[in-house]
């Protein structure tokens, strides 16, 4: 029971970054190396800033405003100046890498006994901390989802999706699609870097590591969410990006408590991660190639 | 004048070649003109339209809307004027999207605000607007737009291009990707919805009877120049054999005609 709170627990603060890959994967088609480096950055503002004596909701807020520059600095690299997606969020991830060290001080920054903004909504509110804590991420990620499914349904939103389903359609309709980019990818990267503040106040410690694999996390959540939930719209994709990142995290948290009898540790998990997700995304293909030697 | 093209040059570099696209085309549209455009393949007449919407720079020469020199402008700053029809129906409209939101985004052009999309009273202007295309799609707004068939998707492109009253349309063999009977509904319900607007009209086609039968005045490309253009009372006159007839005297020879370019062989067989 303990477990399956703590993988809803994880899985709803965690699907706020699954939630930020949702809109840069699917609905900017957009790949985005990025978080690797937005997921720490949070972190390691929200961090810095407890630690220097600030409120932590307003820390974790200014953690969301320094993943929306930085998401806002990889669309810029790859619009005006027209460098590959890819390699755009790699730059950015790699800048932040030094940036987030040089943010922390050092590589780990432990928040022992500072306030939590999770913990503090906790109590302001007089919830019980057995299942305090999931009520507040689940308001936290529910009113998230629905902030991103009103989003999508107003002009500006409508323009964003359309971008990444059909440029030249948005072109044509006399919408800038580089700024559609940019805005999109601040978008998305704000919430990676909330949920990176949040899970550095939830696990107690900010390190400059913590950021390896977000992208290949984030698309297993979404990915996972779709098969489960083959959603059609915009509210049911999100609910699946938020739905697959609790099933990730209760999967890992599965393989780390029974894990060491079948023989693998915690290190093996990322390769078992990229593994899920490349199942995923070949799957479409092999079933294609099946169905054309069967006709 | 609604549309001006001064002069307008555009040379693509490929590695050490060169291919001179336009070679200096000039051109004036008054308001409510609806030009139709024929010429061979590589003509330049899609690399024209390019440079008129502005996803295509020009080498040299101006480009004038209204009056206003908008030939270092962005193309999504141009289009606020301009609307725009491809000839593959894939290209108009955002597959995953419904037939709803694709529409409403182009009730407005230029940049958007947070105000919802689509609101009841948005809905049932979108129905008003499609119910005469009477292809029942008034009843099949909240469809993915990815269900619709070639000819529907044309249709509501077209739609779609028209529905902010856009200055100037261009159209570039948007018919051409259709069966003959999409082709020509589509065609008519661009025809009337020109009208119904008094939109100025660019319209490339490959058809050269449908080029004499449709607008008020004919151009003729070849080799990124205009060969011939006919207005009124001329264009009444003149037929396809004419047609045919003065691609041979500027060059075309009769392998091209029937090699080169399919849609001549149709209309002289
Ligand atoms: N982006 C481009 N790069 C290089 N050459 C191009 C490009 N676009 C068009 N061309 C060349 O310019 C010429 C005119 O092309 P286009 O305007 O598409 O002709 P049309 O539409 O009349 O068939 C052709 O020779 C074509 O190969
Ligand atoms: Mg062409």
């Amino acid at each position: 029971m303990t477990l399956f709170l703590h993988a809803v627990e994880q899985g709803l603060i965690y699907g706020l970054m699954a939630l930020g890959v949702y809109v840069s994967f699917r609905v900017l088609a957009f790949p985005d190396l990025s978080v690797d480096g937005t997921f720490p950055l949070g972190a390691a503002v929200a961090a810095a800033l407890i630690i220097g004596g600030w409120d932590p909701f307003l820390a974790s807020l200014v953690a969301l405003g320094a993943g929306m520059v930085a998401g806002a600095f990889t669309g810029i690299l790859a619009t005006k100046f027209r460098i590959q997606g890819l390699l755009a969020g790699v730059l950015t991830m790699i800048m932040l890498y030094s940036l987030n060290l040089r943010i922390m001080g050092r590589p780990n920054l432990p928040l022992l006994g500072r306030p939590s903004a999770l913990t503090a909504a906790m109590q302001a509110l007089h919830l019980p901390p057995s299942w305090g804590l999931v009520l507040v991420a689940a308001c936290l990620a529910l009113g998230c989802k629905l902030l991103l499914d009103l989003f999508f349904h107003t002009e500006l939103g409508t323009a964003m999706r359309a971008t990444g389903n059909n440029p030249d359609m948005v072109q044509a309709l006399g919408i800038n699609p580089e700024t559609m980019v940019i805005l999109g990818l601040a978008l998305s990267n704000g919430l990676v870097a909330l949920a990176g503040a949040l899970v550095a106040q939830y696990s107690g410690f900010a390190d400059v590591g913590m950021g390896v694999g977000t992208i290949v996390a984030g698309l297993a959540s979404v990915i996972v969410g779709e098969m489960l939930l083959r959603p059609r719209t915009v509210l049911w994709a999100t609910a699946a990006a938020l739905l697959g990142s609790c099933l990730y995290r209760g999967a890992i948290l599965v393989a780390l408590r029974y894990g060491g009898a079948l023989g693998f540790t915690a290190s093996d998990l990322k390769l078992l991660t990229a593994l899920v997700v490349l199942g995923a995304l070949v799957a479409p293909a092999i079933r294609a190639r099946l169905r054309g030697e069967e006709a | 004048m609604i549309l001006e093209v001064c002069g307008i040059t555009k040379t693509f570099s490929l590695g050490l070649e060169k291919v001179e696209a336009l070679r200096g085309i000039d051109l004036a549209l008054t308001q409510g003109e609806f030009v139709t455009v024929i010429g061979s393949n590589g003509a330049g007449k899609s690399t024209l339209l390019n440079v008129i919407a502005g996803t295509c720079r020009p080498s040299r020469g101006r480009v004038r809307i209204a009056g206003r020199d908008v030939t270092r402008w962005p193309a999504h700053r141009r289009a606020r004027w301009i609307g725009r029809v491809f000839q593959d129906p894939l290209r108009g409209t955002a597959a995953h999207m419904t037939l709803a939101e694709n529409l409403a985004l182009a009730l407005r052009k230029g940049p958007r605000g947070l105000g919802l999309a689509l609101s009841h009273a948005r809905r049932r202007l979108l129905a008003e607007a499609l119910a005469p295309l009477d292809m029942g799609l008034e009843g099949r707004l909240n469809e993915r737009v990815a269900h619709l068939s070639g000819g529907e998707r044309q249709a509501v492109t077209v739609l779609m291009a028209t529905l902010s009253r856009p200055m100037l349309l261009l159209l570039d063999e948007h018919t051409a990707a259709l069966d003959p009977a999409n082709a020509d509904k589509v065609l008519e319900i661009t025809e009337r919805l020109v009208k119904e607007n008094g939109i100025t009209t660019l319209m490339v086609t490959h058809r050269m009877d449908q080029a004499l039968r449709t607008g008020s005045r004919l151009i003729m490309m070849h080799k990124g120049r205009v060969q011939l253009d006919l207005r009124g009372e001329r264009k009444q006159g003149f037929t396809v054999d004419d047609l045919v007839g003065l691609f041979r005297k500027v060059g075309v020879t009769d392998d091209e005609l029937l090699l080169g370019q399919q849609p001549l062989k149709e209309a002289t067989a």
